[in-house]
């Protein structure tokens, strides 16, 4: 029995003694496993943009494209993100919408912008994007719905349009999970904070366009995609209760007036 | 020629009880193969084996003592390696579906348990092929808790 248990023990040591031995090689820069992940998502990214643009008015007009791109520089500069990273996207069209592909686009409809009272609430928008990818959801999700071998062969064109589109759709037309959202938005608020820009008029936007989408269903896509509004601009309400803010403005007043003026016409 | 071949059987089968026949090698070799089982079928869950392993174990409870013996040993030699494969391949599922990611701490396990895996796999090869023969294969550690667990 003594013999038993010592030879057990041995075994186990074993396999403890070589794990642990084999821990203290960095597999992860043997494998490339960041440059995998990296390319693997620039590629979707890159498929992904191609076939969604197609189909899509993409402004690249200044007076639209340089007011949301000094706001992007703002919150990144806040909040030490990358901005070389993200790349922005405004698509004429008249949906209420703003959403993520893989490799940081960053999409936005002049819709969105029109229905955004101040800049301070596209902001909050713009600042939950950010969350999605500054926490990988987008990867996340498309692992969790599309499943890993189609990710693998949309990137490697073995799939072909199908997939693609479908992942597509998932991106652009859905919400991700719940517990993704509130994390998005919470990490929003705090991107907010840091930037000093009220978190509160990301609330009041939710709340507004959760009200006015009885009325406007077609238009409120964002809203109508992200279930729960009322609920999600509750727990912000109650997440920035006691913390301190600095309400400040990223455009001034004629830059944003002359934005919506654009997007109107 | 007879008697040659009588008295090399006799002593390779020194540390079993007795000279076990042919329908009993048989069954003690096939054992060893329900464990490689799953690995044919290419399944990934590590369950597969163990009840593979396990049901037939069932099925020759009131076998003879070879063939109980030889079920008894590949069946522990399964249940040990079912936590550590589990471990593996729960891991494996929380980096695909949630947060996880890929670490050096990671792979080094699955390095391990590769290794452990494949020397388990040629050792049940082995003793298939072996036991088949006629020959009793004691596995260290393994064999001497089957010694304690099954007898005569």
């Amino acid at each position: 029995m003594i013999k038993i248990l010592l030879q057990l023990t041995l075994m186990v040591v074993l396999f403890l003694a070589c794990w642990l031995g084999l821990r203290q090689i960095n597999w992860v820069k043997i494998f490339h496993i960041e440059e995998i992940k990296t390319s693997t998502e620039e590629r979707l990214g890159e498929i992904f943009w191609e076939m969604f643009s197609s189909g899509e008015y993409v402004l690249k007009d200044s007076t639209v494209v340089d007011p949301i791109d000094s706001i992007i520089t703002h919150v990144c500069e806040h909040n030490s993100i990358n901005k070389s990273k993200i790349r922005l996207h405004i698509i004429r069209n008249g949906e209420i919408n703003a959403f993520t592909l893989p490799d940081n686009h960053l999409v936005v409809y002049t819709g969105l912008i029109k229905a955004c009272d101040n800049e301070t609430q596209l902001t909050g928008v713009i600042c939950h994007e950010f969350a999605h990818m500054e926490k990988h959801h987008i990867m996340r999700r498309l692992r969790n719905e599309i499943g890993l071998s189609v990710l693998t062969s949309i990137t490697s064109g073995g799939h072909g349009g199908q997939a693609t589109r479908k992942a597509l759709k998932v991106l652009t037309s859905t919400a991700y999970d719940r517990k993704m959202e509130i994390e998005a938005d919470l990490t929003a608020v705090d991107f907010l904070i840091r930037s000093e820009i009220d978190p509160e008029a990301y609330a009041n936007l939710m709340l507004k366009l959760s009200d006015n989408s009885s009325n406007l269903p077609d238009q409120v896509y964002w809203v109508s995609t992200h279930p729960d509004s009322k609920e999600r601009a509750k727990k912000i309400t109650d997440y920035i209760k006691g913390k301190e803010i600095i309400k400040s403005r990223i455009l001034n007043e004629e830059t944003w007036i002359k934005l919506k003026e654009h997007i109107e016409n | 020629m007879d008697m040659e071949h009588l008295e090399r059987n006799l002593s390779k089968s020194d540390s079993f009880a007795y000279i076990p026949l042919e329908y009993e090698r048989e069954k003690a070799s096939n054992s060893y193969l329900m464990s490689v089982v799953a690995l044919i079928a290419a399944l990934p869950l590590p369950i597969i084996n163990l009840i593979a392993t396990l049901v037939f174990y069932f099925s020759n409870r009131k076998s003879t003592y070879f063939v109980r013996w030889h079920c008894t040993q590949a069946l522990l030699s399964q249940l040990s390696l079912l936590p550590v494969n589990s471990i593996g391949f729960w891991w494996t599922v929380s980096i695909i579906l949630s947060s996880e990611t890929i670490t050096s701490n990671y792979i080094a396990y699955l390095i391990t348990l590769i290794i452990l895996n494949v020397v388990e796999f040629i050792a049940t090869i082995y003793s298939a092929i072996q036991t088949r023969k006629g020959y009793h294969i004691h596995w260290w550690f393994y064999g001497d808790l089957t010694n304690l667990i099954c007898k005569a």
